[in-house]
């Protein structure tokens, strides 16, 4: 029986419990500021949403009965999810070559990252405009090669948008995704190989699966992220095909329907809110399944 | 008769720098042998070209007469534990031992069986649901043991396994290893910088230094024939002193102490020359040590005595020559002649002739 509560002594994580209460004061500042700027907005327009134009659900009702405003979300989570699943694709190899690059040359693509992530939004999106039209260097490439006839219509739809906000949200992705691929040992892909794992084995079997933490929290991020995102699709969208936050800015902006605009906003924060817990719970549960 | 492991010649350089080189080794079906040398004398480069981790510069590695530089890693079929815990964190003890099957794309059944057989054999039935998180270091070192074993390479190659643990746990684990070495049969090369740890578990040692080979042989042929100086300070302990070669004839010379007594019949190793300068080696344990009676019967060296040490078993005497060398003697319990002795005062020492050795300085670090 020693030897095994030493074993339970042994490595476990660090313990997470700690005196509660003791630190409150301390983040007191930040929730007060939390609760002026962001909890009582969200509550006043919660209020107008089932106030105006008169109390009751009139909004809500609308909001899920009306073809348009459904297509909306749909819009918002088809291109949050493509986003994100792009993001996830092409951000894990760049995270991963991060990782393995000798340091002069990690750093020098981090830079690239960084500093991408530095230049302003609205200078990114437009040039995204510029390489992505008709006559943009994107389609005339393609002329060019033979490879299409006619110009692709890259821009003012939602491939635009996706193309857009794939780019913007990369740097998000990659960065949690370093932080765990950072945490895992060296010699555990050698291990792997001399196991008798060939690289698809090593990567599907011992990266991906440690990588998964990094994937989950970046992934999320990345989500959540996009589903409230309005520069890049109001400049890279179109008319027709709107998301969310274009819909509540021009609720509220153009229509000056606060009713409509704040249920559409605590719609939008609802369905965030139930994904983020679902994704914990999965998350969680799978942590938990492994222990 | 073919070896069943042929280390051919290897060679790794990194840009200029060597890391090995003229390292040769065969080795028998089911030989325990371990790589000693302290840390950058190459040991774990060889084992690391054997592994396929690093391609040699040149040379070759055979196992049963094929070259295997050619085969990537992962299909070389050899075992190996690594010096850090390099188990998969996400599995459990089990699924660990039983992940080489899986990439072998083994019938489940056949995997069950083979990872109860290894479980057992490594001692694990009571922490096989575990994760690796929740295991002590030793255990940890189990598990990559039986993980490496599971696919029953030919060879195991271990690169310091032992070096995370605590004193009494290590040698725990090396009577394990020791114990799954003649169970198994398996043939183990073993990288340790711990000379106790290499007389202790392996058949035959080859002691590293500087990228080479310095002698291959089994423990008693490194102790007693050491090849350089530097396997004579590294197996075992030892005392040097300065000399100069007076006469060197076969593989005996005859030497000059810097007090200028003159010694004969010494054993010469390496290129000893005559006129050049040398080392003498001897043993701490072979040197016989006696008071100074003042009498005409004194021969040998006189010294001075400086430290005297009780170990129990065995009296440790620390010694200064007239030219300040200081020495180490261990003179066992029991042993008569040594009585009488005090810090300070003057001692006489001698040893048979066929004890003591001589190495050229020149090769000296």
């Amino acid at each position: 029986m020693t030897s095994v509560s030493i074993v339970e002594r042994g490595g476990g994580p660090p313990q997470r419990r700690r005196r509660r209460g003791g630190g409150f004061s301390y983040v007191l500042p930040a929730l007060v500021l939390l609760l002026i700027v962001f909890v009582l907005p969200v509550l006043l327009l919660l209020l107008r949403s089932v106030t105006e134009p008169e109390l009751g659900l009139q909004n809500y009702r609308e909001l899920v009965e009306s073809a348009t405003y459904g297509r909306v979300f749909l819009n918002t989570f088809l291109v949050s999810s493509v986003v994100t699943a792009i993001t996830v694709l092409v951000g894990f190899p760049i995270a991963w070559l991060l990782v393995i690059l000798p340091k002069r040359w990690a750093d020098l693509l981090f830079g690239i990252i960084i500093l991408s992530m530095w230049t302003n939004l609205l200078a990114r999106t437009y040039a995204w405009m510029v390489l992505l039209q008709r006559t943009g260097v994107i389609n005339k490439t393609l002329i060019g090669l033979g490879i299409i006839d006619e110009p692709l219509t890259l821009v003012n739809n939602l491939v635009g948008v996706t193309i857009g906000m794939t780019y913007i949200m990369l740097p998000f992705i990659i960065l949690p995704l370093v932080t765990t691929m950072r945490g895992i040992e060296p010699d555990l892909l050698r291990a792997a190989a001399l196991c008798g794992a060939g690289r698809l084995d090593a990567f599907r079997r011992v990266l991906l699966p440690l990588s998964l933490p990094g994937i989950a929290a970046g992934g999320l991020m990345t989500f959540v992220m996009s589903l409230g995102y309005f520069v890049t699709p109001s400049l890279l969208g179109g008319t027709s095909n709107m998301m969310a936050a274009e819909l509540i800015a021009q609720l509220i902006q153009s229509l000056l329907n606060w009713g409509m605009g704040g249920a559409a906003a605590f719609a939008l924060l609802v369905l965030t809110l139930a994904l983020y817990a679902l994704q914990l719970r999965l998350f969680r549960r799978t942590q938990a399944g492994r222990a | 008769m073919m070896p069943f492991l042929d280390i051919r010649n290897i060679k790794k350089s990194y840009g200029g720098t060597v890391a090995v080189q003229d390292v040769n080794l065969t080795v028998g079906r089911g030989e325990f042998i371990t790589f000693l040398g302290p840390s950058g004398s190459g040991k774990s480069t060889t084992l690391y070209v054997i592994a396929g981790f690093l391609d040699p510069t040149e040379g070759d590695v055979l196992l049963q007469g094929k070259s295997l530089l050619s085969v990537p890693s992962h299909k070389r079929n050899i075992g190996m534990v690594f010096q850090r815990y390099t188990l998969f964190p996400h599995l459990t003890v089990a699924e660990n031992v039983a992940f080489p099957l899986r990439v072998r794309r083994m019938p489940a059944v056949d995997i069950q069986a083979k990872v109860a057989e290894m479980i057992r054999l490594a001692r694990l039935e009571k922490v096989q649901d575990r994760l690796p998180s929740q295991l002590s270091g030793g255990q940890q070192q189990r598990v990559a043991l039986a993980r490496a074993l599971v696919y029953n390479p030919p060879v195991l190659l271990m690169d310091e396994p032992l070096s995370a643990l605590d004193k009494k746990l290590r040698e725990e684990i090396q009577f394990e290893i020791k114990r799954i070495h003649q169970e198994t049969g398996v043939t183990i090369l073993y990288v340790t910088h711990d000379q106790e740890e290499s007389l202790r578990l392996s058949d035959r040692i080859a002691v590293f230094s500087q990228g080479r080979i310095d002698q291959i042989g089994t423990s008693t042929e490194l102790y007693q024939n050491p090849a350089t100086q530097f396997v004579a300070g590294f197996v075992g302990n030892s005392d040097f002193l300065s000399c100069r070669i007076d006469r060197v004839d076969g593989h005996h010379a005859q030497i000059v102490l810097p007090n200028g007594a003159v010694v004969g019949g010494v054993r010469s190793h390496g290129s000893v020359k005559a006129g050049a300068a040398g080392t003498l080696m001897l043993r701490p344990e072979r040197v016989r040590i006696r008071a100074c009676t003042g009498e005409g019967s004194d021969t040998g060296m006189a010294v001075t005595v400086r430290d005297i040490t009780f170990l129990g078993d065995n009296t440790h005497f620390s010694v200064e020559t007239d030219w300040k060398q200081s020495m180490a003697i261990r003179v066992p319990f029991g042993r008569t002649g040594a009585e009488g002795l005090a810090v300070g005062g003057r001692a006489r020492i001698d040893w048979v002739a066929e004890d003591a050795h001589v190495f050229d300085s020149v090769a000296q670090v």
